[in-house]
């Protein structure tokens, strides 16, 4: 099947909603949603206090927190599977192939993401805004908030990021979910199955999918940050 | 620091007219030009080890080198099919007959075969053990779990990838009048879509049987937990086939060379090299057809 | 020291309002302030001049309690203070205007309420008390426009109105006419003399003449650390 012939399929199976490719779009979008908002309040709690309280070994964290942004999927699938596998020490649960467990090492993958891009985005926002709500009576803690707040497009860019990087990858989603027809099989493990198997039109509908996910969010982005950026 | 740099120097110099000799060597072996092929195979050969044992041999015996891309068994077909690949070494015997009848394959050889196996818990949940044919095993599978639908008492984990190993699972269904739909949305049977080296390990971790070629489950059985329940019966052969790519469909490829592979692993050199593979003493792989169907 | 004099009675005009004994503020070896005895009144404009670098920020920033002083002892209406707890129990007497304002990424009048919020103020007062500062510094005109597109001068008298709704005690401005048109100097000259004749001290630190001329001003000059009249 040549490139043209699999993408008019590609059309086909998506706008004559083929149910087990919207099953798998489904998959993805649920999984990588919980995942990302489980992870966020953490994560943001975690990059506000990093940008913003001072202790002993902070430097250190945050060298940590930055290097987890390029740390493997595959690696955060690695260990989750040996924590959930039969024989590991939460075998028990029985996680292991389940969306529960591709949840969790999204939110993983999601978590420094996000850290990241709120500490980055409170340590760039101006002293000055902290001092203005100081000054004109906030409490530390409310001060905190109102600079979280005035930094808030640059904390949903880290959003749109890290959804960015969860619903496209499948190197955890693969060793954890285990590529399971119609419970664990999101985009990403489906691509990688339909291209092995030589079925480029399924592959290609997927990533045209992936694709439009992808301009979605940007563009998204974009109006938000446009609503709140203008000069 | 001039001493330093001097031995630098030497070390540079050295180094550089190794080089130079070497390459010269190469080019001076590598003067034909069909000196490279492509070869399209399935998974099961790659992981199992047999073409990391024959290629080195092939390669020294004949100066031409194999570049492989190990894949399920219908990717590498259609690998050959567009062209993109010399030749095939696949295990389904009907898409093999398929191809071959669509002009794709200019010849084909049987090469070997290995034994396909069902494997599961040591429990038997199925009882399976002693059952006389592999149709009939996976017959029982689903029988249990009419019996006692939920929670499945019997999973069973299909490839659902396409694969060799996947295509045979489907056959054995079919022989006993059960059809793909029928248990797709079944509980108990659960379409993994992965490797056969994942699939073991979801199946040793769900306690689930699956079927298996008994190269990569040898290679794989002393991490899974899972025992071999079903074994040299009928339906459980599994017979390798060779095929060049046509050069009347594909005249870019290079057939020269490619046949010279088909015939070497058909003799008795080739032959010699595939029973060489062993794990634990036993042959992965043996050479020919299979005694039984 | 001069004793600060009926600072009981706040609605006496030109009552004591912040009574400096010391305040000192070194950064390493050198020593930016050192300054003693330094009296500020209610009702009053105090143009706070110098050289750059002089140290006019740090003080007003100091006095703001945004930043610590090495030494800082004295009285705040009749109250002693110190360092330890000066921002503590000053803060919400106090409000401090930066050179170039932050305005939060919401509206006008949300920056207007923001520090009646912080105070607790019931939603209505605050409404109307928005309404009634935006009048106030003539804003109405870009009252719907985003904070972040307004001039420099519209900013300013943001923070202005801000500030003015909290009817602070102490208005501490810094640089507010730099690099301002004339009729948008003059427009916040006019609203920090409003401020001031609600019987409110007001220190603005500045190299505008034509703050530092005007009648009722009085001159604080910053030169080596200290304060001189």
């Amino acid at each position: 099947m040549d490139l043209t012939t699999a993408t008019v399929e590609a059309f086909r199976l998506l706008f004559t909603f083929e149910p087990q490719l919207w099953g798998v779009i489904w998959v993805s979008l649920r999984v990588s949603l919980l995942a990302l908002l489980i992870a966020a309040p953490l994560a943001i709690m975690l990059g506000f206090l990093l940008a913003t309280v001072p202790f002993h070994g902070r430097r250190a964290a945050v060298i940590v927190l930055q290097s987890f942004l390029s740390f493997p999927t595959v690696v955060v699938g690695l260990v989750l599977y040996v924590l959930l596998a039969r024989s590991g020490p939460l075998g028990s649960l029985g996680l292991l192939y389940t969306q529960e467990a591709m949840i969790l090492g999204q939110a993983v993958i999601a978590f420094p993401v996000l850290a990241a891009f709120t500490l980055a985005a409170v340590q760039g926002a101006d002293r000055i805004v902290r001092e203005t709500a100081l000054s004109l009576g906030a409490t530390r803690s409310r001060a905190a908030l109102t600079t979280l707040f005035e930094v808030r497009f640059a904390v949903m860019a880290g959003l749109f990021n890290g959804f960015g990087r969860v619903i496209s990858e499948v190197g955890c989603a693969m060793m954890v979910g285990g590529n399971i027809a119609g419970l664990t099989r999101n985009i990403p493990t489906a691509i990688s199955l339909e291209t092995a198997k030589g079925e480029f039109a399924q592959g290609i509908a997927l990533g045209f999918v992936l694709i439009v996910l992808a301009l979605g969010i940007n563009a998204s982005l974009n109006y938000f940050q446009g609503e709140g950026g203008m000069k | 620091m001039r001493v330093v740099s001097k031995i630098l120097n030497a070390t540079f110099a050295c180094c550089f007219s190794t080089l130079v000799v070497l390459g010269h060597a190469q080019s001076s072996e590598a003067k034909k030009p069909d000196a490279e092929i492509r070869l399209a195979t399935t998974t099961s050969t790659e992981a199992s080890g047999l073409l990391g044992v024959i290629l080195p041999l092939f390669e020294r015996d004949s100066g031409i080198r194999v570049r492989v891309i190990s894949v399920g068994t219908g990717q590498a077909l259609k690998l050959g099919e567009r062209g993109d690949v010399d030749i095939v070494l696949v295990h389904s015997r009907p898409d093999e007959d398929r191809f071959m009848a669509a002009g794709f394959g200019s010849v084909r050889f049987d090469v070997m075969y290995n034994d396909f196996i069902i494997v599961g818990p040591q429990s038997d949940p199925a009882k399976l053990r002693g059952l006389p044919s592999a149709s009939g095993a996976l017959k029982a599978i689903a029988g249990a779990n009419l019996r006692s639908p939920t929670p499945p008492i019997a999973k069973f984990i299909s490839r659902g990838d396409d694969s060799g190993t996947h295509k045979k699972e489907l056959a054995l269904w079919s022989d006993v009048g059960i059809v793909p739909k029928d248990i797709k949305s079944k509980p108990w049977y659960i379409d993994a879509g992965q490797g056969m080296g994942e699939v073991l390990a979801m199946a040793g971790n769900l306690q689930a049987y699956t079927l298996s070629d008994r190269g990569t489950f040898n290679a794989y059985k002393n991490r899974v937990g899972l025992d071999v329940i079903v074994s040299e019966v009928p339906g459980l052969f599994n017979p390798y086939g060779i095929m060049p790519v046509n050069p009347a469909k594909h005249p870019h490829t290079k057939h020269e060379a490619a046949l010279k592979f088909a015939n070497w692993i058909v003799s008795p050199a080739g032959r010699a090299a595939i029973l060489s593979l062993k794990v634990e003493g036993q042959s992965l792989f043996t050479p020919g057809v299979p005694p039984i169907k | 020291m001069t004793p600060p004099v009926s600072a009981v009675n706040a609605g006496t005009f030109n009552a004591g309002l912040l009574a400096i004994a010391r305040l000192q503020k070194s950064f390493g070896d050198r020593t930016l302030l050192n300054i003693v005895d330094l009296q500020l009144n209610s009702g009053t404009i105090y143009a706070l001049t110098g050289d750059n670098g002089a140290g006019k920020s740090t003080l007003l920033r100091i006095l703001a309690g945004l930043e610590p002083a090495d030494v800082l002892r004295g009285d705040f209406e009749s109250e002693p203070i110190d360092g330890a707890d000066y921002a503590q129990a000053l803060r919400r007497e106090i409000i401090y205007v930066h050179q170039h304002p932050y305005l939060f990424n919401t509206s006008i009048a949300a920056n207007i309420e923001y520090g009646l919020k912080m105070r607790r103020v019931d939603s209505q007062t605050r409404h109307s008390l928005a309404q009634e500062a935006i009048r106030w510094a003539g804003l109405q005109h870009v009252a719907d426009i985003a904070p972040k597109r307004l001039s420099g001068g519209e900013k300013q008298k943001v923070a202005l109105a801000r500030a003015k709704v909290l009817n602070p005690r102490l208005l501490l401005v810094d640089e507010p006419t730099a690099n301002l048109d004339r009729a948008a100097r003059q427009q916040i000259i006019a609203l920090l003399r409003r401020t001031a004749s609600s019987n409110n001290c007001v220190v603005v630190a500045c190299h505008d003449r034509e703050i530092i001329d005007l009648p009722g001003v009085a001159r604080l000059h910053l030169e080596a650390g200290k304060i001189s009249v």
